[in-house]
Order: C-alpha cells, then structure tokens, then sequence
C-alpha cells in the first residue's frame, strides 16, 4: 500500500500534501502564507505545519540550541523526533481524513541543512523514510546574495546554529551564515530531479509568483475535494 | 503509518535506492581487547573514533535482569582494580533525559517519536560523554544499550533496518553481555521494587491486555525474543541471570578480567553495597 503512494490517485489517504523548501530569505514562507491565505478563504479544509514545531519536542531543541548542546547528529535526531510527532499527531491523521496539508519546510530541509553539517545522506534519508511524500514540494530558489541579504536586512543578530557556527566556517556569523547558506542551497539543488521539485523563482514579484504557485496548485490536486461543502454539491 | 525506506528513496521508472552502506558486522567475540573502538557501520559525524583506547563493556538484559545491580559491583571492582569507569545508561543524557520522563509521564507521545527521542539521549552521551571517556582509556559501562532501544521499537512494529540504520553510528562494544532472566522472575523481581508494576514495563501501550500481569509477560517475551535474536547475531555472551547475584557478578568478573587482561582476584564487596550482595 505504501510503496506506491507517490503514485498519483494511488495515495493510501483522501488528503493532499503541499510542502514549500528553500533556504532562509528564499521567499517561501511569504508565498506559503499568500497561498494559505487565498485557501483560507475560500474556505477550503486545510491544516498548516511548520518545521521544528511539534509542542511535545520543541522545548528541548530551543534549550539544545541555547546552551549549544548540539552536535549534527543530535540536532539532527531532535529535529527528526519533532517531525515524527507532528507526522504521527498531526499530518498523517489529517491526510488519512480528508485534508490539504500545508507544510512550511519539510523533510528536505533536514536532507539539505543536516548534509551540511557533515550527516550522511543515507543516514538521513532513512531517519525520515516514514514521512509521506509530498503531492508538490515547491522550492524556491533566490541567488544567494539576494537571500542572505533580505536575512541579515532584518535580523539584529543571527543565533548561533542558524549561523552554522558550529561547523566553524568562519568567525563572522554573517559570513558563516553566507557560507552555510551556499552548502544548504547546493545540497537542495541536487534534490530538484530526484524529488520532484517544482523551482520557482524567488526573485520574481511576490504576487506574480503567488499566481505561479496557485496555477500549479490547481493543475496538479483536484481542488473540489477540499472545497467547502463539497460533499452537499454533490448530493444536490 | 509507516512507510519504507524507497518511498523516499526511489520515483517511478528510477533505479532501485543504493543499499545503506553498512560495514559487515564483525561479532564482537571474533575481535580482541587491543583492536580501536570503531563504530557498526557509518562513521560518527565529526568525531574521530579511531584513537578510542579504553573499553565499551555492555550488559544488556530485560526489566528485572539484575543489570543495575551487577553494574555497581562491577563499578566498585574495577575501581579497586585501579581502572577509572564511567557509566551510561537510558534516559541519562543532560540533553533530552528530563524531556523523555516528562514523555513517558504524561503518555503523550507516539512510538516513533519515542524512539528518536531515545536516539537523541543516547548519542548525545556517547558523543559528549562517552566518547571522551574512552579516549582517556577509562572503562566504560553501559547500562542497557541500542539494542534494547531495537529493541523495544521492533516488538512496537518500527522496521528493524530503520533502527539499525538509527544506530549505524553507536561504538562497537568490546564485550557485550545478555542477561536472560525468564519473564515470570523478572515480573516478581520488579514487583518487590516498588510494590506495582511500570507502564512502560508491562508494555501498556501496546494494548497486549487489561489484565496487567498477562501484559507484562506478554511484552517482557517479546522484548526478550528480540534481544535473544540480537545477542546470538552480535556475539553477546549470554549469561544465565536467574542465579545469585555473586555468582552471576563472578561470571562477569571473569570475563571483563581476561578482556582487560588482569587476574579475576578476589572481591569482596564494600560495606555499602553489601545488602545487595545475595
């Protein structure tokens, strides 16, 4: 049943799966907000989830980080164990009755960031091989530059592990972040055909892009079923 | 809802995914005390473990197998044999320990995330406690270790190549120990303890039965075909743990000793732990 999920129409589960990737200052969380918004009102049956935000497991990375506790393979299993409880809580139950799920940042995020800290990719891909995949994963794409400047524009202080700083890339957090940034966005590029990625470009007007990814939306997910009082339009 | 390793791995028309790479396990009998500390298969994420010269002693053994008890005899022996010791354990790590019994306390979380959360505690003292340990040539006794951890998440259904892989990167023990005590003296020893039984202990979540007593024996089975299939494939010496405790304590002597490459001696056990000395 499983193994042939990432066929289309052959998904175990009614639900939908719309998950946004990039690095930081890429664009996506403002595009995943724009799409949320429009679905929202429309009244369509949707539940959104962001990585690293699981109530039950959050506490412990948030203090992890702090006091610098982490090492790769720690953060990498705690972001791991954050992810199963919102898959086992949250996204999977809510698939299996019927919903579009919107996810800010999703396993490949841990494939792209936890590779740059040196994680083994087989590792990786099997710490997460029980995460469902994804009906599109779009990612977006913004010249490094660009990106890491729209960050540092509106960040007073980057923290320590966003920084990379404990891969000892460089003394300056700026230029650390710069360089962790470029590791994350290579290893994200070699996922687009591999994964499936859609590429959008984050350089492209916010609401022109915004069209972009509502257009792929609903060429590629049969939208009617989320709709709202679907199940009355058809008995009418 | 679990799904295999190739649902990620592999799209339609692709090439079936790479095997994970992991090193043939050698059993640990077939290596001597001399040989570096390696790891099962993957290499430790920015830890070198090739200079790790002290020794990885592990007793493995279901609730109620005598394990914590032989640990600090063995502890007080080594020490008056002149070796520095560290321990470990589950829910031991400075990490996540709190974060696991607040967990299990409250029943609120799903195996998998259970077993991550174990995943996170025990590397996170293998990489900032033991590792350290044994590069300074201490002993090192480990109070439970991955293989219960497989354990527990096997008998709860999670694929037990996706653990292994988890633990790909645990250290290599030197010698490892399985002792066997039979559910139904296990269920009398842990009783006596605290005058109940554990949740966890009896498996409760896994709803084997209402009545208690069945669930425990049920579980402790399962746990200990698990470690049984795991002892025998990693070369664990199996130790008969139903004796008592100085008996099963100069089986486990004799062994660490001809590892260590010492004399067995005598031991006679300090006043302190002497109640425990039956």
């Amino acid at each position: 049943m499983e193994t042939s999920s990432h066929k289309p129409g052959s998904k175990p589960y009614p639900g939908a799966l719309i998950v946004v990737e990039g690095i930081d200052g890429s664009g996506k969380s403002t595009q995943l907000y724009l799409l949320r918004r429009w679905l929202e009102i429309g009244g369509y049956r949707l539940h959104f989830t962001e990585w690293n935000s699981s109530p039950l497991v959050k506490s412990a990375t948030k203090r992890g980080k702090k006091e610098r506790l982490l090492t790769p393979t720690t953060f990498s299993l705690l972001h791991a164990a954050d992810f199963a409880d919102r898959c086992e809580r949250q996204i999977m139950p809510l698939l299996y009755s019927g919903y579009l799920v919107l996810a800010d940042r999703y396993i490949y995020t841990a494939f792209a960031r936890d590779a740059a800290r040196g994680c083994s990719e087989v590792w990786l891909r099997n710490l997460l091989s029980f995460a469902p995949v994804p009906d599109i994963t779009f990612y977006f794409r913004a010249p490094l530059d660009v990106a890491v400047r729209r960050i540092l524009a509106g960040r007073p202080r980057l923290k320590y592990y966003e920084a990379g700083m404990d891969r000892n890339l460089s003394v300056s957090r700026p230029e650390s972040f710069r360089m962790f940034q470029g590791m994350i966005m290579e290893n994200y590029d070699g996922m687009v055909e591999r994964d499936n990625f859609v590429l959008m470009d984050g350089t492209t007007a916010v609401n022109k892009l915004q069209k972009q990814m509502r257009d792929i939306v609903e060429q590629r997910i049969d939208m009617r079923r989320f709709a709202p009082k679907a199940k009355e339009a058809v008995s009418e | 809802m679990t799904a295999p390793v190739d649902e990620v791995l592999s799209r339609p028309g692709e090439a079936p995914p790479p095997e994970p790479e992991m090193a043939p396990q050698t059993p640990i009998q077939e290596r001597t005390g001399a040989e570096d500390v390696g790891t099962l298969g993957l290499p430790l994420v920015g830890v070198d473990t090739r200079d790790l010269k002290g020794s990885l002693i592990v007793l493995e053994g279901a609730d109620g197998s005598g394990r914590s008890t032989q640990i600090l005899f063995l502890t007080e022996w080594l020490e008056s044999e002149g070796f520095a010791v560290r321990t470990m354990g589950l829910r031991r790590s400075a990490l996540v320990a709190e974060k696991i019994d607040f967990m299990l306390a409250r029943n609120l979380v799903t195996r998998r995330t259970l077993a991550l959360m174990y995943a996170t505690d025990f590397y996170d003292q293998l990489e900032r406690s033991i590792v350290p340990a044994l590069r300074s040539g201490m002993v090192v006794l480990a109070d439970r270790y991955i293989y219960t951890l497989i354990a527990r998440g096997a008998v709860r259904g999670l694929e037990r190549p996706y653990l292994e892989c988890i633990y790909a990167m645990a250290l290599r023990p030197s010698l490892a120990f399985w002792i066997d005590v039979r559910p139904e003296v296990a269920f009398e020893r842990e009783f006596k303890k605290s005058n109940a039984i554990n949740y966890w202990e009896a498996g409760l979540d896994m709803s084997l039965s209402s009545n208690l007593y069945e669930s425990f024996i049920i579980y402790q089975s399962r746990i200990r075909a698990e470690l049984r299939h795991l002892a025998e494939s990693q070369g664990f010496i199996a130790v008969e743990g139903e004796g008592s405790v100085s008996a099963v304590n100069k089986d486990l002597r004799q062994r660490i000793a001809s590892h260590l490459g010492i004399k067995p001696g005598r031991y006679t056990p300090s006043r302190a732990l002497e109640p425990l000395w039956r």
